[in-house]
């Protein structure tokens, strides 16, 4: 599907790269809110790689950026959705 | 022999990094001495504060000991390992400090700190005008 260019499909995939690859980030620091707060639904959940398109090591450092964050309450471990 | 390269290892300092929330209730004239307090604790187990960031009073993502907000101070410093654990028994001990979190740095973890006091830390999502633009094509 991906090397068919009449698939009908085509359109709707954007080509993913990993963000943090792109700026050149070494490290994922836990007390930068803003930037953990994108990759993180609005629950509070963190969001797979298949989605964000991250890279399995920064995937990884991520994911212990947000645990962290939580530990000192700067970003909540759940949010109750409001219906 | 043995015994000296241990206590060179022993010596080596490492560069940390600290936050730490105290109790929101109190005068700021308490948010001082709390603060010096964790600073002499450091300097009397071997260690030298690099940089202290007070954030100030903000609120929390969630409820600590039934608080909604905590007074969020962050503390740079070189200490050998030994240091951390008496300081953080220490705050432990104390009522008035809610939470801790103690890292070690390393070189990836060193250079990004430097960046970001020097205020170039690279940008992530420096892409949103270009992506409004291409959603109005």
């Amino acid at each position: 599907m991906i090397n068919n260019p009449s698939h009908p499909k085509k359109g709707h995939l954007k080509s993913k790269e990993c963000k943090f690859t792109q700026a050149g980030i070494e490290y994922i620091d836990y007390k930068d809110t803003d930037t953990l707060t994108r990759f993180v639904n609005d629950q509070g959940k963190i969001l797979p790689r298949r989605v964000t398109g991250n890279s399995a090591k920064h995937q990884r450092q991520f994911s212990t950026a947000v645990k962290r964050a939580r530990f000192m309450a700067l970003i909540p471990y759940v949010t109750e959705n409001l219906r | 022999m043995e015994n000296n390269r241990r206590k060179h290892i022993l010596m080596k300092k490492e560069f940390y990094e600290m936050l730490y929330i105290l109790n929101p209730v109190q005068d700021d004239d308490k948010f001082k001495e709390l603060v010096d307090f964790v600073n002499n604790q450091i300097e009397k187990n071997g260690g030298e504060i690099v940089d202290v960031d007070e954030w100030g009073t903000k609120p929390l993502a969630y409820d600590i000991d039934k608080k909604s907000s905590g007074y969020y101070v962050n503390v740079y410093f070189n200490a050998p390992h030994s240091t951390i654990e008496p300081v953080e028994r220490n705050m432990r001990i104390n009522d008035d400090i809610m939470r801790y979190l103690t890292l070690k740095y390393d070189a990836k973890m060193k250079r990004h700190y430097e960046l970001k006091k020097k205020g170039d830390l690279p940008v992530i999502f420096d892409d949103e005008e270009n992506a409004e633009t291409e959603d109005d094509n």
